[in-house]
């Protein structure tokens, strides 16, 4: 006894509706391993076959809860929370990207040097667009690694394999030594950005780096949060920066109400920093420090990051102004796990940071 | 490589119960999802791909699969940097090269007709000069084997792409010595601690489960399995403990492996129960930081409380 074929068909699209997407291969294989498993184990089937990130599990069970409430299989886990409501207002920040048009000609190099020291807060699209040009340009000279590859060439150790090969073309002697050095690697980026409140504007031009770099081969990874933490490395993926922009807008719910920094670097430390994202890379935390939650933990975590990181960058747009003090408590909690602390508020500022 | 109706080879396992038993027997308790993975990678001939926080056994899983099916386990450890010459098969240059020169003597000396420059060439990329590394390994073994590729996180992208190239037809061409490919594939079991979102296309090849934390019965079973002769009530107190220690937010939370090491010291410590001085005396086999020893002394209390 097999559940009806149809009834598979519109579970899978109430998935998708919630957000897991799922094509007619899937749907396949989901089907027979129904049919493999027994309508009790429906549950497992779906996980196994729909799902390719733990992320997506809490939306399998409200869809699951949704749909299938009568047919659960004992061994699951509790039902989720549900979920959030996706149109918060405060999302046009980064939303009202995409709506815009899109390459405008050149600017003159004096255009060029005026966009350059204006802040992040009053910029257009388009300018935004000339920006992500001039940081692709810059993003390689960040500092980098040894790999265990390398290639040849140098005065490192013998290369063996290339020896080998050289040599077995004269009947098996060896004129000539090929010695290797290792392959340089530029650092892992990851960029911890606070989409809160006046703060959108400076993670949009963030966001629009992380794109730079991601499109120049660089391994990067961003995060959004306010009070809670949003992977958006999916948006990096999309050819064009504004679309990588409106595409994180969309995956980021929330909006609203403060910022909870040492809650959301500890999501980060938890569920990826530790286990290994976090380790040697080159950490961007862009905030105003302004922390609603408790700024003893925010410290604890910034401890903690700096040991796994190679390099703790704190961006935060109030150090423009002439006058400014890190005296809110989470800055100053923050601040001596920080190796540099920097403004980062217009190109200007970022080109500083990256060839100092 | 869909889901098919593919016969199982492993014909006595008919049920999900079945799985369940088997991995018992080889000392490994798994809940019903896994078991469920479990059993659809065998009856369907798919890659199982385990995500989950280090510590809750996936790796266990496979060496597990090979004692109970009776398979040779071979494991390729993933790192950065790993290439298709680690993983497949590699040539042996320092005896080619060896055999290279000595040929050359012989010949000199000898001169004689018959040994043509080919067949000096072919012997030179012969059987005898490959050197066998885990993935070409597999394809020989065949279904005789469990693959364990551990950690793919930590491979680079590229290799992943190699990956699901080898996944697809299970075949390993070597241009100077022929193609071999499996008669039936190995059961294989990826393993990934999500410090790198893998690419979707290869975990749309494999089965996903993610595996949690053990609940406290099956911790408690675990602790039994693997401590034997231990008291039933230091057992499920350890469980407990552990559970608790998981959920104050540690930098690093004990994994199965550190509740199997603490039951063990508290017994050899002659504890019936964890009580607050025996665990205090033993928490370095749980918790192996300085900050979360700081965090759980401060509120050993509270943790060990019923």
């Amino acid at each position: 006894m097999t559940e009806p074929f149809a009834q598979l068909t519109a579970f899978a699209r109430e998935l998708r509706d919630a957000g897991v997407p799922s094509g007619a291969a899937e749907l396949q294989d989901f089907v027979t391993a129904t049919r493999l498993l027994g309508p009790a184990d429906v549950y497992w089937a779906g996980r196994m076959t729909l799902l390719t990130n733990a992320d997506q599990i809490p939306l399998y069970d409200a869809a699951f809860a949704r749909y299938w409430t009568d047919a659960v299989s004992d061994d699951r886990p509790a039902p989720p929370p549900p979920p959030v409501d996706r149109d918060e207002p405060g999302a046009e920040g980064m939303r009202s990207a995409r709506g815009n048009e899109r390459g405008r000609e050149a600017l003159e190099p004096s255009a060029l040097e005026l966009l350059r020291h204006k802040s992040f807060g009053e910029i257009d699209d388009a300018e935004l667009q000339m920006i992500a040009e001039r940081l692709r340009a810059l993003i390689e000279e960040l500092p980098a690694r040894r790999t265990l590859r390398s290639r040849p060439g140098g005065h490192g150790e013998l290369d063996l394999r290339r020896t080998a090969a050289r040599a077995l073309r004269h009947g098996g002697d060896s004129h000539e030594l090929i010695r290797r050095r290792p392959r340089v690697r530029p650092r892992p980026l990851v960029l911890l950005l606070d989409v809160s409140g006046s703060m959108t504007p400076y993670a949009r031009a963030l966001m629009i780096l992380g794109h730079a770099a991601a499109r120049a081969g660089r391994r990067c990874e961003t995060f959004c949060f306010a009070t809670r933490l949003t992977r958006t490395t999916g948006a990096l993926r999309e050819r064009d920066a504004t679309d990588a922009i409106a595409r994180a807008a969309e995956e980021v719910f929330d909006w609203d109400g403060g910022t909870r920094i040492g809650e959301s670097l500890k999501a980060f430390l938890d569920l990826h920093g530790h286990a290994g994202m976090a380790r040697g890379a080159v950490v961007v935390i862009c905030s105003d420090g302004l922390e609603v939650g408790d700024p003893a933990l925010l410290g604890a975590e910034m401890a903690r990051l700096q040991r796994l990181a190679s390099r703790v960058i704190w961006l935060n747009p109030l150090k423009a102004q002439a006058n400014y003090e890190p005296l809110a408590q989470g800055m100053a909690a923050a601040l001596p796990y920080t190796d540099t602390f920097s403004s980062g508020h217009s190109l200007a500022a970022l080109e500083a940071l990256m060839v100092p | 490589m869909r889901l098919g109706a593919t016969t199982p080879e492993a014909a006595n396992l008919a049920h999900v119960e079945d799985v369940t038993r088997a991995l018992r027997e080889a000392s490994y308790i798994a809940d019903r999802g896994l078991a469920t993975a479990v059993f659809l990678a065998l009856k369907a001939e798919r890659p199982l791909l385990l995500e989950g926080p280090a510590g809750v056994g996936k790796t266990e899983v496979a060496k597990a699969l090979a004692r109970t099916l009776g398979r040779r386990l071979i494991r390729l450890q993933s790192y950065e940097g790993l290439d298709a010459g680690h993983a497949l098969y590699e040539w042996d240059y320092a005896r080619q090269l060896l055999h290279a020169r000595l040929h050359t003597l012989v010949e000199d000396d000898s001169s004689g007709p018959g040994s043509t420059i080919e067949n000096a060439e072919r012997a030179l990329y012969s059987e005898r000069f490959l050197l066998e590394r885990p993935l070409l390994a597999a394809v020989r073994a065949g279904s005789g084997a469990v693959l364990l590729i551990d950690e793919l996180d930590r491979a680079d992208h590229e290799f992943e792409a190699f990956l699901l190239e080898f996944l697809a037809d299970f075949a390993v061409t070597i241009p100077e010595l022929e193609t071999i490919r499996a008669e039936s594939p190995p059961l294989v079991v990826i393993t990934s601690n999500r410090t790198r979102e893998l690419h979707d296309a290869l975990k749309r090849r494999c089965l996903f489960h993610w595996i949690d934390y053990p609940s406290a019965e099956r911790e408690q079973a675990i602790i039994e399995l693997r401590v034997p002769g231990i008291a039933p009530a230091l057992a499920a107190g350890v469980a407990q403990a552990v559970g608790r220690l998981r959920s104050i937010g540690l930098v690093k939370p004990p994994g199965a492996a550190e509740a199997v090491d603490w039951a063990r010291a508290l017994a050899l410590l002659g504890a019936d129960v964890v009580s607050s001085e025996a665990a205090h005396d033993s928490l370095g086999w749980v918790v192996k930081s300085v900050e979360d020893l700081r965090t759980v002394r401060a509120q050993l209390d509270a943790i060990l409380d019923d």
